[in-house]
């Protein structure tokens, strides 16, 4: 359970870095785009073709950080219920909601440029609470291993 | 130490519970039956007259089958439109996979006079899920509004349908499938419809450019460069603009004075010089600009979306370009006011149309969502009117972008945006261009029954849940959604 609780948490730290990656990749793809004479607009924008490879960034960018990083975080969140790692539920419930904030801001960015630029702090918020989650279990792995010792002793 | 053990799995299994149950219930509850009428879905929302409802059609009940032109008239105008899937050639020459309209996309231009008798049979040779036509702008009798599921079954392939209206304003329409129109339309199964005023003998050269992006390749008539047009020095020329994609593009004239003319099939009274401004032409709608040009011989460019433009001249075609101004045409003001033809202040339904945005379950998928009133479709208001009801609209724009709504079969007329009354020539639409933070308020007279989409012209918009209904009292609809012709209207 707490190895588990663990992967997934280091797996959301591991997306956020994904995040910046593919918008990053989009927006140089779209400049290289523009350079060789396409022009881009709210036609180009809203008819959701692959009119260059890169542009698929921004998608996968929405899918990923819309629905899956919130969804593994949720499961982290579930799974510290049963982890019995000390603050393993706090630092879940701060993962989950820098996660939901995240999706929130990046909306609001849409029209609220500004609201962008705290996506992009709350960014490396929300990769920082996620190590720090998983960190909590390798500081109470050794005496993990002890107390289910214990419980298969006493059980026994 | 058991106890405890058990009482926090307990605590655990409790608090797993308060987060998966309501995704689960709200899951549960986004499915969609197969099939479903259009007629059981969501709430309906009488507008405060109090009466109204589900099962209220009573014996006087009409099927939307029957609203139809006078079927003993014979036709003015007769086209036949043979639909297909296929691979095939821009006017550019470039090839595409989409759909055609007698071979060829965007398909035949459709030329008709107010008040004829205006019948169009659809041959669908080989589009798999079936495919419509609707008459968009143009107010036709339900029957033949073309939206799979609501006014007909989606036309399957070696089948046929025809579509019969008499066109009662002039001015510039278009036509497209209305069965997963989010695909068919953005693949071409689309074309332009021009209705000329009778007896018109105006010096004015017509010039259809209907602007649409094909897999990214962005057109004219299917052209992917500049349009060139005859027009000899100081003559008119009438330039029809018709935006066929998914978001708002904007016009603008250089080297002539020209004037915005008609928005949406509906001409502007006292239209004045659009020097130095630009024209917004949202989803779906269209805009007609009427140049002079000068007497010199200097050609006119015309420009649509910034990358292609039509060019108006005679000798030369050599225009300038201009960067777009940054000022744009509100037609909150543009123009002189003239008469509505009713009193909009004698309402009988008053709606509101909020749009949002947040995340949820469609049909058990779930992603960020459009709201309609705070809810998803498809527990959205049905807007229920009786013939000859004034209405007022109210549509507010929470989402965060911005939303072309398209009301199906009425021209409604803008009173005010964000509070500001409108001041200008009567400001009749179609497709209405609501940007995020926006608030119109609209009227119109329910004076065509039947039942009528009222949805976002971004298509994609409407797949994610940006659609209601406008229906009239005692008016029923024996088609479904879903069902065994896969009807599919977004």
């Amino acid at each position: 359970m707490r190895k588990v609780y663990k992967v997934l948490a280091y797996v959301v730290a591991a997306e956020v870095v994904v995040q910046a990656m593919l918008m990053v990749w989009a927006i140089a793809g779209l400049t290289k785009w523009v350079n060789n004479g396409g022009v881009f607009d709210k036609a180009v924008m809203e008819d959701r073709q692959i009119i260059f490879p890169e542009i698929l960034g921004i998608p996968l960018h929405g899918l990923n950080g819309g629905l899956i990083i919130p969804g593994i975080a949720l499961i982290t969140l579930v799974l510290s219920f049963f982890a019995k790692i000390p603050g393993g539920v706090k630092w879940a419930g701060i993962v989950v909601m820098l996660a939901v904030v995240q999706g929130q801001l990046g909306y609001l960015g849409h029209d609220l440029p500004a609201a962008g630029a705290l996506h992009g702090l709350n960014a490396i918020v929300l990769f920082l609470a996620a190590l720090h989650a998983g960190r909590r279990v390798r500081a109470v792995a050794g005496v993990d291993r002890r107390a289910e010792g214990e419980a298969v002793r006493s059980a026994a | 130490m058991l106890r405890n053990r058990r009482l926090r799995l307990a605590v655990a299994i409790a608090a797993t519970l308060l987060i998966a149950g309501p995704l689960v219930w709200q899951w549960q509850r986004s499915l969609l039956p197969d099939p479903y009428s259009i007629m059981d879905m969501g709430y309906v929302d009488d507008g405060g007259t109090g009466h109204g409802g589900h099962g209220s059609h009573g014996d006087s009940a009409r099927t939307i089958t029957s609203l139809v032109a006078d079927p003993d008239r014979p036709a003015d105008v007769s086209v036949t439109l043979t639909v297909r899937k296929e691979r095939f050639r821009l006017a550019s020459g470039r090839e595409i996979d989409g759909y055609t309209v007698n071979g060829r996309s965007p398909g035949p231009l459709i030329e008709a006079t107010v008040g004829q008798l205006v019948e169009v049979r659809l041959v669908n040779e080989s589009v798999p899920d079936g495919a419509t036509l609707h008459w968009h702008g143009v107010d036709v009798p339900n029957a033949a509004d073309g939206v799979a599921g609501i006014t007909q079954d989606a036309v399957r392939p070696g089948e046929q349908f025809v579509y019969r209206f008499v066109p009662d304003q002039a001015g510039t329409f278009w036509y497209h499938s209305h069965q997963i129109s989010h695909e068919q339309v953005i693949g071409g199964l689309l074309g332009p419809l021009v209705v000329r005023p009778t007896g018109s003998a105006d010096e004015v050269t017509d010039v259809v450019t209907l602007t649409h992006l094909y897999r990214g390749i962005r057109t004219l008539n299917g052209q992917e460069n500049d349009i060139a047009v005859t027009i000899p020095p100081g003559s008119r020329a009438r330039v029809r603009v018709i935006n066929t994609d998914n978001g708002p593009t904007s016009v603008w004239v250089t080297g002539a004075s020209a004037r915005l003319v008609a928005v949406d099939g509906t001409d502007l009274n006292g239209p004045t010089s659009i020097d130095g401004e630009a024209v917004l032409v949202t989803a779906g709608a269209r805009a007609d600009l009427e140049v002079t040009m000068p007497a010199g011989g200097a050609p006119v460019r015309i420009q649509v979306g910034g990358a292609l433009s039509v060019v108006l001249g005679s000798s030369s075609f050599d225009a300038p370009f201009a960067s777009r101004p940054t000022a744009t045409v509100d037609l909150l003001r543009y123009g002189t006011p003239a008469p509505l033809g009713f009193n909009a202040d004698e309402r009988d339904r008053t709606f509101r149309y909020d749009i949002g945005r947040r995340f949820g379950f469609l049909d058990g998928k779930p992603a960020y969502y459009w709201t309609v009133n705070d809810r998803l479709y498809p527990d959205v208001p049905t807007y229920l009117v009786s013939d000859g009801d004034v209405v007022r609209m109210t549509i507010s724009n929470n989402s965060g972008e911005v939303h072309p709504m398209h009301l199906h079969g009425h021209h409604v007329v803008v009173l005010s945006r964000n509070g500001v009354a409108a001041t200008g020539s009567p400001w009749w639409v179609d497709s209405l261009n609501v940007d995020d933070g926006e608030t119109y308020e609209i009227a119109f007279v329910a004076d065509n029954p039947g039942t009528w989409a009222d949805h976002c012209h971004n298509l994609n918009h409407a797949v994610e849940g940006l659609i209601v209904h406008l229906m009239y009292e005692g008016v029923t609809t024996p088609y479904v959604l879903g069902g065994e012709h896969g009807n599919r209207p977004e």
